[in-house]
């Protein structure tokens, strides 16, 4: 079996003059939780919506399994796109009859089990209009559980929930990902990606910017910020440091780039001391994710 | 295609406003027609010339075999009543987004549409269904004893109702597919149902030099199969036959019509968005 799952080609779609999706491509590999960032408007839920053929794109292909998209292999697919869509006046057991007998997945015992795992058993009986966001929320998690697919497809999937919630789900994600399920999941929320996924593709305005294994395109480093009388000398020295990655000046200051983790202050104090020089500033700084994020999807 | 009826009766058979639907047609039909059998009755019951001939001349329109047109007639006057149901079961799959839901879980896009056909379908087999047990009733109730042996005689009236429910309520379903707001397009039909269909009717009619034209609107077409009642036709004999002779030729439009109906909306789902 191909060890990708869902590969996208030029995908592009425009509503009008404006350009949702502006030729993107990349591919999402077997057993990957695959995080979709982006700000809002980036496109993340039109790609998603385009896969699902929901939306119809405007050029460019895209396969699943290997294969051209179509009935069937959306019916191995468990999905949740933008909100919960069920029908307000049925109960949760009932609009997950109708999910089952539609995608053929999972039998009427299963809809029991997938209520329990998002813990809505309790409320299996009560009609969905009378459901809170974050449970409307759940059952759709729910939806997507039945059967238990081997790719599920998540847009926003912590959205309405309370932290609970929202720690919940993420155990639910990581659980899924060790049992080996495909994960594709679109998300503004960086933190969630970066503590969820093992691959991201990270959009702007209908264009993509990066994709990759997390690691590799988010690479979080500490940075350590020297000051000192002398700054160019100061420069010249540091530039010899073993083991930094990256050496600027940013302000007058000396900034020396390291693998997240391994920058350590009084080694560094203690170089520069027996190179000769005396520092007047000395502080390490942890590139959050965010920085990074805005660092890509900046101009 | 079973299994598109039986999720479509999930999602039916659960939502009140499907049993309210029945519940006023099972209110509304007999009342019509009681109420219209009053009017014959006063008319009929005078003891002047006029009435007697009247009934010599007519009979009972309530009795068989004629019941099935009268009550047939009289019951599809009601047809908005189950139009406003086919409205709201296509614009609750806008309003929440279910209609995607569906094609995400695994439809063809053919298979939502032939869903929602077979949902009309069965609206229009459930009032067939109020207006044969209506007809049955009023039929062996007015009728004399050898009346009622000729129970059989006007069955066509069963199909050719089911023919013209479907088609009527096909009009209604294009207005909510195309127009996916329940109040807007509920607004349109009866507007056009009431007023502007019949407004060009007469129009084509009496204006201008082909009334024939007036046979082809929509819902004049499917209302042909099912002509005015004798007791109210009989005043013209020749219009009345005539009008009985058109029915079959208006089977085949009304098909026709309808079918154009459908094909517009699996044509027009295959192009969205959703």
């Amino acid at each position: 079996m191909s060890s990708t799952v869902l590969s996208i080609q030029n995908l592009a779609k425009n509503y009008g003059s404006i350009k949702a999706l502006d030729g993107i491509s990349y591919e999402v590999p077997k057993g990957s939780v695959f995080g979709i960032l982006g700000p809002n408007g980036s496109g993340k839920t039109t790609t998603l919506g385009i896969i699902l053929d929901v939306l119809k794109s405007n050029a460019g292909t895209f396969e699943w399994f290997g294969k051209p998209s179509g009935p069937n292999t959306r019916k191995q697919i468990g999905s949740l796109l933008e909100t919960p869509n069920f029908y307000h006046y049925l109960s949760a057991i009932d609009n997950l009859k109708i999910t089952q007998a539609i995608s053929g997945r999972g039998t009427e015992k299963d809809i029991e089990e997938v209520l329990e795992i998002v813990n809505l058993l309790q409320r299996k009986k009560s009609k969905f209009s009378t459901y809170s966001l974050g449970m409307k929320q759940r059952l759709a998690i729910g939806a997507a559980l039945l059967g238990n697919p081997d790719v599920l497809v998540f847009d926003e999937p912590t959205n309405g929930l309370d932290p609970v919630g929202i720690a919940e789900i993420r155990e639910l994600i990581k659980k899924l990902s060790q049992q080996g399920k495909t994960i594709i999941m679109a998300s503004h929320l960086l933190d969630e990606v970066e503590k969820v996924c093992t691959h991201v593709a990270i959009m702007k305005k209908g264009k993509l910017i990066t994709a990759g294994a997390v690691d590799e395109v988010l690479v979080n480093e500490d940075i350590v910020q020297f000051g000192a009388t002398e700054a160019g000398k100061l420069f010249n020295i540091l530039q010899n440091f073993p083991a930094s990655t990256k050496i600027e000046m940013v302000d007058n200051f000396v900034q020396l780039h390291f693998l997240l983790g391994t920058a350590q202050l009084d080694q560094l104090n203690k170089y520069c001391f027996d190179q000769g020089i005396i520092l007047n500033h000395l502080s390490l700084k942890r590139k959050s994710l965010e920085t990074k994020f805005f660092e890509l999807t900046s101009n | 295609m079973l299994n598109l009826i039986k999720i479509e009766w999930l999602k039916l058979k659960k939502y009140p406003a499907f049993w309210w639907m029945l519940g006023i047609v099972g209110l509304t039909y007999p009342g019509v027609n009681l109420m219209f059998n009053s009017i014959f009755g006063t008319m009929s019951g005078g003891k002047g010339m006029e009435g007697q001939i009247l009934k010599q001349l007519i009979g009972n329109p309530f009795a068989f075999p004629e019941a099935w047109h009268s009550v047939g007639y009289f019951s599809s006057v009601f047809v908005m009543v189950p139009a406003i149901l086919v409205i709201m079961i296509i614009s609750n799959e806008y309003t929440y987004k279910t209609n995607r839901q569906n094609i995400i879980d695994g439809w063809t896009r053919n298979e939502f549409v032939f869903s929602k056909l077979f949902d009309v379908l069965i609206i229009a087999s459930f009032v067939t269904l109020a207006f044969t047990l209506v007809a049955l009733i009023f039929g062996f109730n007015y009728s004399t004893e050898i009346g009622r042996t000729r129970w059989a005689e006007q069955l066509q009236y069963i199909p050719l109702f089911l023919l013209q429910s479907f088609s009527q309520l096909s009009i209604a379903f294009l207005l909510g597919f195309v127009i996916k707001r329940s109040f807007i397009a509920l607004g349109i039909f009866l507007f056009y149902f009431v007023i502007v269909e019949n407004f060009i009717v007469s129009f084509l009619k009496y204006k201008t030099s082909f009334p024939k034209l007036a046979n082809f609107l929509p819902l004049e077409v499917s209302d042909k199969l099912i002509p005015p009642a004798a007791f109210l036709g009989k005043f013209n004999k020749e219009t009345y036959d005539q009008s009985l002779t058109d029915i079959n030729m208006h089977v085949l439009y009304t098909c026709v019509f309808t079918a154009g109906i459908w094909w517009l909306c699996f044509y027009l789902y295959k192009k969205r968005d959703l």
